[in-house]
């Protein structure tokens, strides 16, 4: 007989320096490294890897965001493991500070074409972070 | 009078240390405590990367990355010292640099050009002493090493060991067995000894695991490139959490061994008051009694 039939997702978050999150949600997106994807419960066995932006959780029609910038996803009997170096509550993300990382990054020069790859992904990091915290303040 | 007078300032000067000691014992007890939570939170990082590295090596059957290739000549390689800020931990940074001094000796012997790198003041201030120069020295980590300042050092010891610059990356720290064991170690973190970093805790391997078909985004073999990296900086990660442990431990025995000793004294330096201060009572009582017999 296969594993009984249990309806929902358990979403755990880890970083390095602690284990951030263990939820139940209904519905969960995360960014991958080539566009968004969405987990509903029953999704098949996955390994990912994680570009950065924003994860929602949904559940209960109420839905949490965070920020994280890159790491890795793996799925399995329904439980997505998120392992990433950075994630930030939104309604913790430092918007002035972000805003300056954007302008540092448009102003500085790159040499190097590894540096101007490097300044590019500041850039698009700090942008999606404000959209982010732009996004919730709109909404609420 | 005068020598009575010596003890008992003697025994305050060593109330007031034992009170210091245990004040210390106390602080790090307490951060001790924080550390080790910090270390078990960051064991499930480490565990889960783990699984990933074996569940994508049961895939990939060739697994091919710079950072795993062994350099036949090892030319140039950095040498990272892991030592405290503070002293009074006993002999904790005393061993570390033990290691570490061995390590650099042996690496002269074999003409290697080393890279020393070194972060608290105490290896600092050691190796200022024997009259090396260290190529960068940090004073920021103390017991809540910060991942985003240790990731800063571990790409940079990435970029310079893939750019071909070192052919390998020691560190030298006190390695956290056990709450009662911990030991001076020198390791090797670049190459990768092996794919996956262990976590302190062994998992029982016994479970009987389904081996679960895996979608992949992307194939596993790009996915590896990024894993090993991150296995790195992971591993390099737990060196600081170990270290900041281990130091916490050692000062919090050096500092209870301190406190008892203390006591000790204080309890010998009060039987010899008590006695001084009798002789000098027996001594008054035959000068008073000297007195009256000589006025009869």
């Amino acid at each position: 007989m296969a594993d009984p039939i249990v309806f929902g997702l358990q979403c755990v978050v880890v970083t390095p320096e602690r284990a951030l999150l263990d939820e139940k949600a209904d519905f969960v997106a995360l960014p991958l490294y080539d566009g968004e994807l969405g987990v509903l419960p029953g999704r098949a066995p996955l390994v990912g890897q994680l570009g950065y932006g924003e994860l929602r959780i949904r559940y209960g029609g109420r839905t949490s965001h965070y920020f994280i910038d890159g790491g890795f996803v793996q799925i399995r009997n329904d439980v997505i493991t998120v392992l990433t170096g950075r994630a930030i509550k939104v309604e913790e993300i430092d918007i002035t500070s972000a805003k300056e990382t954007l302008l540092t990054a448009i102003r500085t020069i790159a040499i190097t074409p590894e540096k101007q790859e490097a300044l590019q992904k500041t850039q698009e990091r700090a942008r999606s972070q404000i959209r982010m915290v732009e996004r919730l303040r709109q909404q609420g | 009078m005068a020598k009575t007078r010596a003890i008992v300032k003697r025994r305050k000067a060593i109330r007031n240390i034992r009170k210091i000691t245990r004040t210390m014992e106390l602080i790090a007890a307490a951060r001790f405590k924080k550390a080790l939570d910090r270390a078990v939170q960051a064991d499930a990082y480490t565990r889960k990367i783990a699984e990933l590295a074996a569940d994508l090596s049961a895939t990939v059957t060739n697994i091919q990355h710079p950072l795993l290739e062994k350099r036949a000549e090892v030319k140039n390689a950095v040498l990272l010292v892991l030592s405290s800020n503070r002293g009074l931990c006993g002999g904790y940074n005393t061993s570390i640099l033990r290691e570490a001094t061995q390590r650099i000796a042996q690496m002269k012997q074999e003409h290697t050009n080393l890279k020393l790198e070194l972060s608290g003041k105490r290896a600092i201030a050691y190796f200022r002493y024997q009259g090396a120069r260290p190529d960068a020295t940090y004073t920021k980590f103390e017991d809540r090493p910060a991942y985003n300042d240790v990731e800063e050092i571990a790409n940079r010891y990435l970029e310079l060991y893939t750019s071909g610059k070192v052919d390998r990356v020691d560190v030298a720290y006190m390695k956290f067995q056990n709450v009662a064991r911990q030991a001076p170690v020198v390791e090797t973190l670049l190459p990768l000894a092996s794919l996956a970093p262990e976590p302190t805790k062994k998992i029982v391997e016994a479970k009987p695991q389904k081996t679960v078909e895996y979608e992949f985004l992307p194939d596993p073999q790009e996915i590896l490139q990024v894993l090993l990296p991150e296995s790195f900086k992971v591993r390099f990660f737990k060196c600081f959490l170990d270290s900041a442990v281990s130091e916490q431990i050692a000062r919090r025995v050096t500092m209870k061994a301190a406190t008892e000793n203390a006591d000790e004294m204080i309890k010998s330096i009060s039987s010899e008051y008590n006695r001084a201060r009798q002789a000098q009572i027996t001594k008054e009582i035959a000068e008073v009694i000297g007195g009256a017999e000589a006025l009869k």
